[in-house]
């Protein structure tokens, strides 16, 4: 592993950062929007029910850290992307380029980006609804690393099946994160499931840190 | 002198499954020297990308093997494309970088030092005339200059060997010249050894030291361009006839010379150590002559006498 040539490629996608608007409106607009959206209905639903405590604050906890999920998911399968719209991939390896180096190089810039998404994320529901997402202490290392893993591992197989099929199949990079996300019990509680979709969650990793979060919030023990 | 072998080529086979399996490159074996410059020609379809490809790892071959600098290819990938660079009209960079962000990325991926980069990127960039463009999105150039970038992006870090898809192809002929000038001087001065590929047989001919064919995957020839060309006698003599067409074609038929008419323009193909007979024969049958030109034989005849063969060869076998 070449440390020069991983950071070669960070940049080559940090340039591209700088450069498209639509890239900057996927690592902070978007989330903010959901936010604003799920704060303010969360809140609402709130107020009109008071035997549903910290629903606030666990959903919009769990939306940030879905936002995790997401981000390290779509960077690997859209950085892929990225280099086969510009018909760029025998480019780079055509060079000494390793594909460890790739796959290192997009988990860096992943890890960059979700750094920011988080701390727009975290800070976003502080100023809007004075709630502090940090609440599940330091909990919150070992969940996002869990988290991180996970949509890796997303992207990687979204990828696969990208560089299997192509363009054709490049919506998989947009679809892939959400096929988990129903069985990640990532809004409400593994028990709603049905059976079927419980025997899928209880293999997810990250079911088990949403539950935990969840359980923190509501007991206040870590589980 | 001998020169050191710096690429060999042994069996390489890329075969395509499927329902129709289909053998892209068939058994094929070559070497190139330190400094020389290689032409693969061939009809589309004939097996030069997917070579190429396959020199460069992109592509992993069904069996055969690749030796550089007398190193199994595919054990010593990394360190082996340190000295092999590539370029393609049909590859691109991306296109929302600049020029220079996009030059700075591959120094980098060559592990060039910062101040390396800086030195090469602005003495290629210059020599390409494309400096004052460099803060430029890619998006925003034309085909010529992104050719340019592309074989600066190529020589950036001094190559030993330099794989060329297409250089030259949908370039106007002063930027295409520019680009063989280039080409050439890099040979001259750091020996670059190079493989080439072109659908110009004339830029070819004036760039390559030794030529390979391929058709339908296997090589059917590999020789100096010369020789290639000799090795087709037929030539062409183009007669503007002012008086006595009719006899031209009498004679053109006694003779049994293939021939074409034209605007009183008479084509006529023969073996070109006939042609002093054909002239001094049609003088002594009076025919008068306005204008003459000889089309020997060159690369193109070679390339078109090769794809009419494997057209046929094809035809035969299904």
């Amino acid at each position: 592993m070449n440390i020069g040539r991983i950071w070669a490629v960070t940049i080559r996608h940090l340039y591209l950062f700088i450069h498209s608007l639509d890239r900057l409106t996927d690592m902070v607009y978007w989330p903010i929007m959901d936010i604003i959206l799920w704060g303010f209905t969360t809140q609402y639903v709130q107020q009109r029910n008071v035997s549903l405590p910290h629903v606030a604050l666990a959903i919009l906890t769990a939306l940030v850290f879905w936002q995790v999920v997401w981000r390290a998911n779509y960077e690997i399968s859209v950085n892929l992307l990225e280099e086969m719209w510009n018909a760029n991939l025998v480019n780079m390896f055509s060079t000494p380029l390793k594909p460890l180096e790739w796959v290192s190089a997009v988990m860096l810039i992943g890890l960059l980006k979700m750094l920011i998404t988080l701390g727009v994320g975290v800070g976003a529901v502080w100023f809007l609804y004075s709630l502090n997402i940090f609440t599940i202490g330091w909990l919150f290392l070992p969940c996002i690393a869990l988290l991180m893993a996970s949509g890796w591992f997303m992207g990687f197989l979204g990828s696969s099946f990208i560089i299997i099929g192509g363009t054709r199949v490049q919506t998989i990079a947009w679809t892939m994160g959400f096929l988990f996300a129903p069985f990640s019990a990532v809004f409400y509680p593994v028990s709603v499931l049905p059976v079927w979709a419980q025997m899928i969650s209880r293999v997810l990793p990250t079911t088990y840190v949403f539950e935990s979060m969840r359980t923190v919030l509501a007991t206040g023990a870590i589980p | 002198m001998s020169r050191d072998v710096v690429l060999s080529v042994h069996d390489l086979t890329k075969t395509y499954t499927g329902k129709k399996p289909f053998v892209a490159v068939d058994h094929i074996s070559f070497s190139m020297h330190e400094g020389e410059i290689l032409g693969l020609l061939g009809p589309n379809g004939a097996g030069k990308t997917t070579t190429i490809q396959m020199l460069l790892s992109t592509l992993k071959p069904t069996s055969g093997t690749i030796t550089y600098f007398g190193k199994d290819f595919y054990t010593h990938r990394s360190e082996t494309l340190q000295h092999v660079a590539f370029a393609s009209t049909y590859i691109q960079l991306p296109h929302r970088l600049t020029i220079l962000e996009n030059l700075n990325v591959y120094g980098m991926l060559y592990n060039l030092s910062p101040a390396e980069r800086k030195h090469r990127i602005q003495k290629f960039l210059t020599f390409f005339g494309v400096w004052d463009q460099r803060n430029k999105q890619m998006s925003d150039l034309s085909a010529g200059q992104k050719t340019r970038v592309m074989l600066a992006k190529a020589f950036l870090a001094h190559p030993r060997i330099a794989l060329l898809d297409e250089p030259t192809a949908s370039l106007d002929p002063d930027i295409a010249h520019e680009v063989r000038t280039f080409v050439l001087e890099q040979r001259r001065e750091y020996n670059v050894s190079m493989l080439f590929t072109s659908h110009n047989m004339d830029e070819v001919t004036e760039v390559c030291d030794r030529v390979m064919f391929l058709q339908h995957g296997k090589i059917v020839a590999d020789d100096t361009p010369d020789n290639l060309a000799r090795s087709i006698s037929t030539a062409t003599v183009q007669l503007m006839v002012g008086d006595g067409m009719k006899r031209t074609i009498e004679y053109a038929k006694k003779h049994k010379l293939a021939h074409t008419i034209e605007n009183r323009v008479m084509n006529i193909s023969l073996d070109e150590q006939h042609i002093a007979e054909l002239l001094s024969g049609l003088a002594k049958v009076g025919v008068e002559y306005t204008q003459i030109s000889i089309n020997k034989p060159s690369l193109e005849t070679y390339f078109l006498y090769l794809a009419k063969q494997g057209r046929v060869v094809k035809k035969e076998n299904t």
